[in-house]
């Protein structure tokens, strides 16, 4: 398996055939026609049946929406049992044995990727795993979706090739395409890049007007790392408090005696 | 039943836990999709805002409480320590109770034991709420242990109480404030106005302010319940603190917005402003401007009232962080399930059960437990009391009320069981063809397919062949509407009429006819195909559709799908119809087509300004 896999979606050559939906659900044995929407279903047609979908927008653009498997995966920082682990290849995956099933994951994805079966008594947490199994077994040498793509709009291979890939086209048709590769550096960078004609800020949670280029991890960290320090410096002002109170008052006591035995001989 | 209050309040408690019960059956047998209104763009709800958010917060009473009179020697506030420190005893125990309801796979709750990612402040809350648990169960343990056998373990824990107060302390302050840093990997959903770096310290201070009041508001409840006189001096000095360390709270949380420039967000008028303006009013300014005035202060009834007020803003304020601000971003109205409310509600009653109990036979407010057990001990001493028409011995007190609770328990469960849903919601999605019936758009969002019904009409035989598409068996049968039988269009509908194949068959007899003689189990599956009778009524005008032997007729997507593709693959190898790619996904979902583009500026989408183009 390649270090750094990484899909490049050209917005452009999309048809939305939903093909590599097919191959998606094929390949991960999810059921064809999965659970009817709950109210208050993602409006981009992802689900836990549906890893990949295709989002139909204006003038016939057609967007494929999947894991993104950010570099440093915000989904795996907050998992609190590291049910969720990137790779060290790079795909960000799930392993449902760790899972307690807390749902932060679905939170702390920017992309909300992450889906839950609400219909189980017994629930995963689901979402691509850039077929990482099939991949690491040599089973496969491309993800299915990428392989059942009729006009090649999303292609596959290792993160800086695809980088280049996407600069080269950017560059031989200035006009056709934004100058800009989604997904080289937002939130750290992702292991799924698009080029498109359109803009695709949408992908994000409040079309990602809060995400810079830092990684959101470091957001957390930022205030979970002084915590030892914090721990063992509330214990230390809490006891300083009760050991100066205690001495005052012991010392305010001792003064009492003293004084009344002070006073006592001398009012006899 | 000396005291009436007080049984009636008991009563309600286990009205609340016997429709909890129910409602946890079927959250353990069916998942969370049943029973809450959680959904993919709102995985976390009531549970998590008002029992775990609200519930860590509440019980802040316990470290703050321990705090005052252990640490800073503010003795007059004794009598408020202990049951400060039990209720957060009970209130931790509901938040683990109210996690295994909340938590998909509740029997994995104990992996962060092993399982670690120091790097989650989710990690950090669970392990610090575990050890808390059992902090606080030392620092309670000696109330109990002082009425049993265990003397010496009682010696030694009573010695260690200081160390133990301190750790605690300790604890809290990580958790209270982690349980803000949940929310600092998500600015792209909790709303501006409660983002910012400074939410762990926020949550901090507002964890100590919560629990000042919730020590005031708890003591005035058990009060009135007990019907005591209410202590008011402890009362009015903490309300004094109280005031303190709201305005603190205010003032801190106004500079770090101002620091952010977000003040002007406050006045916006949007939802989000009007939540937070409401929530500042009750949790901070209303009862810190009245706690600072003495005459408030030497009210009871208005003690009582403005620390209700504290607290309601306060868990206001965990939900509105947690939950109600991110509709900002997801654009998804979460209202909780009423089943939400009735676990949530059961877990406070169940605990409320057992801080009542506990304070009713242990020490924790010396001078109420003598109260109580005089009353016990005049009940016991009292005649025997019969009812007043059965003459039947209605037992001792404590006998008596046990039956009444118990009833009601069962009676609220029985309730729960029959009237909690067992399925789950399924969003409706109105499919709707846009005029002229060239554009079938379905589902929300622009997902439309280009395809032409006149066309398609006119091949399969004009005005009556409606069928061949939509119904596959009533033949003649043009007059009914389509939705009378299809109500959700994408859901396939049952189109066999048991009763009336029953009559024209001769009654039961006839059975075996569609059954079989050696089918065990008269069941639809099992039985006959239509086809197997039925072969001339079905579509013979249009040969390639497949013969249909489902009792379902298709939905709208499986009446295109399953019956478009066939055909088309077919006339797509037929070489006078010369399109070979007829057969293929982009023959319809295909778009670009001049003439679609026309179609679709003809029926701009009504649901969006720009329309679908």
């Amino acid at each position: 398996m390649i270090e750094n896999p990484c899909i490049l979606t050209d917005v452009t050559k999309c048809i939305g055939c939903e093909q590599c939906v097919a191959a998606c659900k094929k390949i991960n044995g999810l059921p064809e026609a999965g659970a009817p929407p709950r109210p208050g279903a993602t409006p981009d047609g992802l689900s836990a049946d549906r890893w990949t979908t295709v989002i139909r927008k204006p003038d016939n653009h057609f967007v494929r929406k999947q894991c993104r498997h950010c570099l440093q995966p915000a989904c795996v920082s907050v998992c609190p049992v590291g049910a969720l682990q990137k790779t060290p290849e790079g795909p960000v995956i799930y392993d449902k044995s760790i899972c307690m099933g807390c749902r932060y994951c679905m939170l702390g994805c920017p992309y909300g990727i992450p889906h839950y079966q609400w219909d189980s008594a017994n629930p995963s947490v689901r979402k691509c795993i850039l077929c990482y199994p099939s991949l690491k077994s040599g089973k496969i040498d491309k993800p299915a979706c990428v392989t059942a793509c009729p006009t090649q709009a999303t292609i596959f291979g290792a993160r800086e090739e695809m980088l280049q890939e996407a600069k080269r086209r950017l560059k031989a048709e200035p006009s056709k395409y934004i100058q800009k590769v989604w997904g080289e550096t937002e939130v750290g960078g992702t292991s799924v890049l698009y080029i498109a004609d359109i803009s695709l800020d949408f992908l994000a949670w409040n079309g990602g007007k809060q995400l810079t280029d830092e990684p959101l991890p470091t957001l957390t960290w930022a205030a979970l790392k002084p915590v030892p320090f914090e721990f063992i410096g509330m214990g230390a002002v809490m006891g300083s408090i009760y050991w100066i109170i205690e001495r005052r008052k012991k010392l305010m006591a001792e003064k009492a005696r003293e004084n009344a035995s002070e006073e006592g001989p001398n009012g006899k | 039943m000396e005291n009436r209050r007080l049984f009636l309040f008991k009563g309600f408690m286990w009205v609340l836990a016997g429709l909890a019960a129910a409602v946890a059956v079927l959250r353990f047998a069916l998942g969370l999709g049943v029973s809450t209104a959680l959904s993919d763009t709102t995985p976390w709800g009531l549970w998590i805002g008002f029992d775990v958010m609200g519930g860590v917060a509440l019980a802040a009473g316990g470290f703050v409480m321990a705090a005052v009179v252990h640490v800073f020697h503010q003795e007059r506030y004794h009598a408020a320590a202990r049951p400060a420190i039990l209720t957060a005893f009970l209130g931790y125990g509901a938040v683990a109770v109210g996690l295994l309801f909340d938590l998909g796979l509740p029997w994995n709750i104990w992996h962060p034991i092993i399982f670690w990612n120091p790097r989650s402040p989710l990690f950090e809350v669970a392990w610090c709420v575990m050890l808390y648990l059992t902090v606080l169960a030392l620092e309670i343990a000696p109330v109990i242990l002082v009425k049993t056998p265990f003397q010496k373990l009682h010696g030694l824990l009573s010695r260690l109480a200081l160390p133990i107060m301190i750790l605690g302390i300790m604890l809290s302050t990580l958790h209270q404030s982690s349980l803000g840093s949940l929310l600092l990997i998500m600015p792209f959903r909790v709303h501006p106005l409660w983002y910012s770096h400074l939410l762990p310290e926020l949550f901090f201070v507002s964890a100590i302010c919560l629990g000042l009041s919730m020590v005031m508001l708890e003591s005035s409840v058990t009060s009135w319940l007990y019907k005591r006189e209410p202590e008011m001096e402890m009362l009015s000095g903490l309300a004094r603190l109280a005031s303190f360390a709201l305005a603190f709270y205010f003032l801190f949380k106004m500079v770090d917005l101002a620091i952010q420039h977000k003040l002007g967000l406050i006045f916006d008028g949007s939802w989000p402003s009007s939540l937070f303006i409401i929530e500042m009013l009750l949790s901070a300014v209303i009862p810190a401007v009245l706690f600072a005035i003495p005459a408030v202060r030497r009210s009871s009834k208005a003690l009582w009232f403005l620390a209700a007020c504290s607290v309601g803003g306060f868990v206001l304020d965990r939900i509105n962080a947690s939950g109600l601000s991110q509709v900002w971003a997801t654009r998804n109205f979460y209202f909780p399930a009423w089943t939400e409310f009735a676990i949530s509600l059961g877990i406070v009653s169940a605990c409320v059960l057992v801080f009542l109990f506990i304070e009713e036979h242990f020490p924790v407010d010396p001078h109420a437990l003598e109260q109580t057990e005089a009353e016990r001990k005049k009940q016991e001493s009292a005649l025997p009391a019969f009812a007043p028409f059965a003459q039947v011995w209605l037992g001792e007190g404590w006998r008596k009320s046990a039956r009444v609770y118990s009833f009601l328990f069962v009676l609220a469960m029985a309730f729960g069981l029959t009237v909690a849903p067992k399925t789950e919601p399924v969003l409706q999605m109105p499919a709707k063809r846009a005029v002229g019936a060239d554009i079938l758009r379905m589902g929300p969002g622009p997902r439309y397919v280009y395809f032409d019904h006149k066309k398609h009409q006119d091949e399969a035989g004009g005005d009556k062949s409606c069928c061949i598409c939509h119904h596959l068996h009533q033949k003649g049968d043009v007059g009914t509407p389509c939705v009378v039988c299809h109500q959700k269009m994408f859901l396939p509908t049952n189109i066999f009429n048991h009763e009336a194949h029953v009559a024209a068959l001769n009654g039961k007899a006839s059975c075996a006819l569609c059954h079989g003689e050696a089918e065990p189990v008269k069941v639809a599956p099992l039985a006959k195909k239509c086809s197997e009778c039925h072969e001339k009524d079905f579509m013979a005008q249009n040969p390639a559709v497949k013969v249909f032997d489902s009792k379902w007729a298709p939905s709208y997507k499986d009446a295109m799908h399953k019956m478009c593709i066939p055909c088309h693959e077919e006339k797509a190898k037929d070489p006078k119809v010369n399109q070979p790619n007829l057969g293929r996904c982009g023959a319809c979902h295909d778009s670009g087509t001049a003439t679609e583009k026309a179609y679709l500026a003809k029926f701009p989408d009504s649901s969006k300004p720009g329309g679908v183009k």
